[in-house]
């Protein structure tokens, strides 16, 4: 009889505890953009084609980065060309000159200038969707995996040259915009950052752009 | 100090001979390891044949710390290539660990392999997650500003060198175009991250490989050489094709092979190895070779012969 009570009392807990965490506040996942086409080949995108206005959204980023790239290879043109075939001094000089000069040339840059206000909702949306599968766990431990999470990071901040620099899996680069040559997505912990792979440069970035 | 382990389990499609079975080099240095969790006996080491005109080459990862041990296993592949004329290393990434400045490139990567590099031994790289993109622009890593690339040291031989941290559309399209114009009889690809291994700390990276498995298959590449688990592991062939980690170069991770991934054809996870390997016509033989120059592995593959669709 006390067993049986016990028992019920048991349920009863687990019963409030669970309607509990039923009734938090969680927000639902974001709707995707479109399903994925089951046999969807690699070079299209995972999350389907994209609406017409989330690619309007996405299009806001391209003047910032055409504006930006082209600023890079203007500042690049200035320096003496790094041969295919360098030494470890000619990398290092070509490389923090290059970092010095757009670091200078951007000093008052700030955070959304190529991740605009528009795109960025767009980005958390798509990469919500990409990490919404089955798989998307171990998609993340792939991103996170050597990944420092908690580290700040800032435009025109030096990327870490302490940190490994993340797998970009192939279902994300498939679902964000194209960039130009010596511009990268990765992850330094959740946030996505627009590396200048040359310039060793964070770009920009959107914090906790990784679902959690 | 541990004792060398061999894993070495049932269901090889890889070819044993006995050393004795060609006249050519055996690094073994008395017995050539323990071998243990095996489901046969460990099979005698096979020797690398060193024959004149065929081609000669080592595998080497994540091995660029500036420690002492990372030294140690350098002298050892000097050693082996006063025996072993390999000409060509391929490099499975994380080249140089934390700071790139000249100096790190001197102390993790010119002065420990100095005597290959003054010998004319051309060093191959691809990139790892620890590596910056600018060493695609370093002369000795021969990547002549590529983040991928091919060569063909040899015409019968075409490596195929991607860079896996960052598979975006583009690079595959190109691994695609170059796999189908190659006729090279033997097609090899390495890159970084692995498309399987048994390594508890990363293991197989299967989003890379939903992307470029189709591909190995599909345009008959035979090997695939791939690194970041911080040890040696011989994968059963997967799809008729041969895979290999050797990312134990430098930065071990002792005892990190999953003995239970049903992966594994032979591993060595206590001491830091190398490969050397040798093309003679459809073989290849190759032994994986320890810091203290032991041979751990060893074993004969044929290359792949599937015809390739139109």
């Amino acid at each position: 009889m006390a067993a049986s009570r016990v028992r019920l009392v048991t349920l009863i807990t687990v019963i409030v505890i669970a309607s509990g965490a039923c009734n938090r506040d969680v927000p639902a996942p974001p709707p995707k953009t479109s399903e994925s086409p089951e046999a969807a080949p690699p070079t299209k995108r995972v999350v389907g084609p994209l609406s017409e206005a989330d690619a309007a959204a996405l299009a806001t980023m391209n003047d910032g980065l055409k504006r930006y790239v082209d600023l890079h290879k203007d500042l690049e043109k200035g320096l003496p060309k790094l041969p295919d075939e360098a030494t470890p001094e000619q990398i290092d000089k070509n490389q923090r000159a290059l970092e010095q000069r757009i670091r200078e040339a951007r000093k008052s840059a700030k955070q959304g200038e190529l991740f605009t206000p528009e795109a960025r909702p767009v980005i958390r949306r798509l990469l919500a969707a990409v990490f919404d599968g089955p798989e998307g766990r171990q998609l993340m431990a792939s991103i996170l995996d050597e990944n420092p999470v908690g580290m700040k990071v800032g435009v025109n901040m030096r990327y870490p040259d302490t940190v490994p620099i993340s797998t970009v899996p192939p279902e994300v680069l498939q679902t964000l915009p194209k960039l130009s040559e010596d511009m990268e997505y990765r992850f330094i912990g959740r946030h996505l950052i627009l590396l200048d792979a040359h310039a060793h440069l964070i770009a920009d970035y959107i914090e906790n752009a990784l679902p959690e | 100090m541990h004792p060398a382990r061999v894993l070495v389990l049932a269901g090889l499609s890889v070819t044993f001979m006995t050393a004795t079975a060609c006249k050519g080099v055996d690094f073994s240095v008395g017995r050539s390891a323990t071998a243990s969790e095996a489901a046969q006996p460990a099979a005698q080491a096979v020797a690398l044949p060193n024959k004149e005109g065929s081609f000669k080459f080592a595998v080497l990862g994540d091995f660029g710390t500036g420690d002492d041990s990372q030294y140690e296993l350098a002298r050892t592949m000097a050693d082996v290539h006063g025996r072993f004329k390999y000409q060509t290393v391929v490099l499975v990434g994380d080249n140089l660990y934390g700071s790139e400045r000249p100096q790190d490139f001197r102390k993790k990567f010119e002065t420990p392999y100095k005597p290959l590099l003054d010998s004319g031994v051309k060093f191959y790289a691809s990139l790892g997650n620890h590596d910056a993109r600018e060493q695609r622009y370093y002369k000795l890593f021969n990547m002549d500003g590529r983040l991928y690339y091919t060569f063909n040291p040899n015409p019968d031989v075409r490596f195929f060198a991607l860079e896996s941290t960052y598979p975006e559309p583009e690079q595959i399209r190109w691994f695609e175009n170059e796999l189908k114009a190659s006729t090279s009889d033997w097609k090899i690809a390495f890159f970084h991250h692995p498309l399987y291994s048994s390594g508890g700390r990363h293991g197989s990276d299967i989003r890379l490989r939903n992307v470029l498995e189709p591909l190995l298959v599909k345009y008959n590449v035979s090997l695939v050489l791939q690194g970041h688990d911080h040890f040696y592991e011989r994968i059963k062939p997967q799809k008729d094709i041969a895979y290999f980690v050797v990312g134990s170069g430098g930065k071990l991770r002792s005892g990190n092979i999953e003995s239970d991934s049903g992966l594994t054809a032979a591993g060595f996870d206590r001491d830091l190895a190398f490969m050397a390997a040798e093309i003679d016509g459809d073989q290849m033989y190759f032994n994986t070779i320890s810091r203290n120059g032991q041979t751990v592995d060893s074993g004969v593959l044929t290359r792949r012969k599937v015809q390739q669709e139109p």
